[in-house]
């Protein structure tokens, strides 16, 4: 008696729908068959399956959409639609009922999502980021993960420290749980400082409790502040006593009189403050009124404010106790008015970061060298007529120390119809990178020069030329840097002995790099291998050099 | 005698309700606050009888410690190394105790 007979017989002898059950059977049987790889036994199915065709002859068959049916659940009399679901026994449910069918079974589909791949997917996301480490998490970092998870059943975190306090709030925010009921774990009357790392879920009432109770707290720190409205502001200015520090990103609904009010009123105590992402208010005026009320400023940042303009530099310039100072401006900014602010407040800086100043030039180099002999941190990007000679007249024989933060990231020329670039180097390029490693390589740790594409590999070589030291470099980014190969990554292991992290995206010639302990290799471009490379443990530098000598003698 | 002592593999944390815990001293000197308080050169009682007291600490939480320690031992040069389960409800007293070892 085969099984192929007995299907037959069954289609001609019953209706449409017997024959699609039928056909289902066989669709179970083709699985079984498939998952036993036919080992045999198979008569004991054969009677199974036909116990339950001859099971199902007798049943109903199932209605057509149109026609009426009495519901399985509620006995109540509907008519059949095409997505009339099929209730637990195998009859047909009406609209209601099949919904309430739907939920109970997405709630109990939800946590089967597996969570390997987003797992991977994050180990390898924090490689990127530079977050890995060899051996375990220490016990905080365990205890304060398990804390988070757990947060719901938190009723007070007690008197932790404060930094412990902050770090958990950084993992609230990173999983998003940092709401209007999570939040008052972390406000208590002692604390000196509010660090809120995500606002976003936080309405106005919270910022109430947050400045009624760390009154006295002299620091608050908000991103992602989007809620944070007039009301808010004026109550800050009210309670918020002692308040020195005020970061603020993205609060788009505090209009520019709440700013100025502010100023007004708390501006003579403030000493830093970091506004970015603000579209909708805060322009030149109010930069003014800033500069008017808060002569003691010494940290000021403004990052992505849609509306200010070269006026605001102008402004800025008249701030005589400024050390830090970062700006980014969305407008055009004349070159004289950048030399202007390096003139006004230059003396005192010790950090001076002109992100996408396009404008800038050597005249504006030229400045910073005649006015500034503090600066610890220098940052200026993205200028494509700044000239290699700029840079190498803004390092020689300049009186500011050494620096110890240095960011010259595309200062370059890109033209499409000259591929090559210009035939005279704009941007930091050879005699600039000597001149700067040679005035600031003893104390430099960050480095980054990434595009800055006019280095010479011969520059690089002599750079890192294995001889020198440069003992306290600690970063360096040379992506796209294309002349950078092989033996340059050699020299710079061997030159810097603190080197932790090596940033070298897009970098073609670079390949074979054994990487010694404790550095992170990331970018590394041959798709064969992984994007990102831990040391290994056992390797020193020395060790790492011979092996990959021994690597490129073999790949020739 | 106290010179011998000062090399010995064992050393021993005592919990503020009394429990003792006999620890390897590698795995003890993990934790910061305990391998200062074990370095002869600070000439803490602690490292001449090799014997840590904590007043803080209370025996489950301490002996937690004491798995932690051997844990990241074990794990010292490893990569991606699975992640130690803790039980939620010690947690904040745990996270005060890793803070105050420095661990």
């Amino acid at each position: 008696m085969t099984e192929q007979f007995q299907v037959i017989a069954v289609i001609k002898g019953k209706g449409k729908a017997e024959a699609e059950e039928v056909k289902s059977v066989k669709d179970k049987k083709k699985e079984k068959t498939k998952g036993k790889k036919r080992k045999g036994g198979s008569d004991d199915d054969d009677d199974e399956d036909w116990a339950d065709i001859s099971r199902n002859m007798y049943k109903k068959a199932k209605k057509l959409p149109g026609q009426l049916e009495n519901c399985e659940i509620c006995n109540k009399r509907f008519t059949v639609t095409p997505y009339s679901k099929t209730g637990p026994d195998g009859g047909l449910l009406c609209s209601p009922c099949g919904r309430e069918l739907a939920k109970d079974a997405a709630t109990e589909k939800k946590p089967k999502t597996s969570t390997a791949g987003r797992k991977r997917r994050k180990v390898e996301s924090d490689r990127l980021d530079g977050r890995v480490s060899i051996g375990a998490k220490s016990l905080q970092t365990l205890c304060i993960e398990k804390v988070a998870q757990h947060h719901q059943d938190l009723d007070e975190l007690g008197d932790l420290p404060q930094d412990v306090v902050e770090r958990l709030g950084e993992i609230f925010t990173k999983r998003r749980v940092m709401k209007p009921e999570t939040l008052k774990l972390f406000l208590r009357g002692d604390l000196d400082r509010v660090v809120i790392n995500d606002c976003a879920y936080l309405e106005i009432e919270d910022y109430e409790q947050i400045f009624a109770i760390a009154s006295k707290a002299d620091t608050f720190m908000f991103n992602n502040a989007c809620q944070f409205q007039n009301r808010a502001m004026e109550y800050m200015t009210e309670k918020a006593n002692n308040i020195r520090f005020l970061k603020l990103y993205a609060a788009n609904l505090v209009s520019d009189e709440a700013w100025c009010s502010f100023f007004v009123q708390r501006g003579k105590d403030l000493e830093a403050l970091k506004l970015q992402w603000l579209d909708a208010s805060f322009d030149d005026e109010t930069v003014r009124q800033l500069v008017e009320s808060c002569q003691n400023l010494k940290r000021l940042k403004l990052y992505r404010c849609r509306r200010l303009g070269p006026e605001a530099i102008d402004a800025i310039s008249c701030l005589p106790r400024l050390e830090h100072l970062s700006l980014q401006i969305s407008q055009p900014v004349d070159c004289e008015r950048l030399i202007n602010l390096v003139s006004g407040v230059g003396e005192n800086l010790r950090t001076l970061s002109l992100l996408r100043f396009e404008e800038a030039d050597d005249t504006l180099l030229e400045a910073i060298h005649k006015h500034c002999s503090n600066l610890a941190k220098l940052r200026i990007t993205d200028s494509d007529t700044i000239t290699d000679v700029g840079f190498m007249n803004l390092f020689s024989d300049w009186s500011n120390p050494p620096l110890v933060q240095v960011d010259f990231s595309s200062t370059r020329d890109v033209d499409n119809s000259n591929p090559d670039g210009p035939e005279v180097p704009v941007g930091l390029a050879d005699e600039g990178f000597k001149s700067l490693m040679t005035h600031s390589g003893e104390k430099l740790e960050k480095l980054n020069i990434v595009s800055c594409r006019h280095i010479t590999t011969a520059t690089f070589m002599d750079v890192f030329d294995g001889q020198k030291t440069y003992p306290e470099l600690r970063e360096i980014d040379i992506s796209f840097c294309n002349t950078a190969d092989t033996v340059v990554i050699a020299g710079i292991l061997k030159t810097c002995p603190k080197l932790e992290k090596l940033v070298v995206f897009g970098c073609f010639n670079v390949e074979s790099v054994v990487v010694p302990a404790g550095i992170l290799f990331i970018g590394a471009p041959k798709a064969q291998d992984a994007i990102e490379q831990l040391g290994n443990s056992a390797l020193n530098v020395e060790q790492a050099l011979g092996g990959m000598l021994t690597m490129i003698q073999a790949n020739a | 005698m106290a010179e011998e002592n000062q090399q010995s593999d064992y050393v021993t944390l005592v919990s503020n309700d009394g429990f003792e815990f006999k620890v390897q001293r590698s795995a003890a000197c993990i934790a910061g606050a305990i391998k200062k308080m074990l370095d002869p050169s600070n000439n803490f009682v602690e490292a001449r009888e090799n014997r840590c007291h904590f007043e803080s600490i209370n025996g489950i939480v301490l002996e937690k410690v004491c798995e932690y320690l051997y844990y990241a031992e074990k794990h010292k040069d490893a990569k991606d190394v699975p992640d130690m389960d803790l039980p939620p409800e010690l947690c904040l007293e745990l996270l005060m105790a890793a803070d105050f070892l420095n661990c």
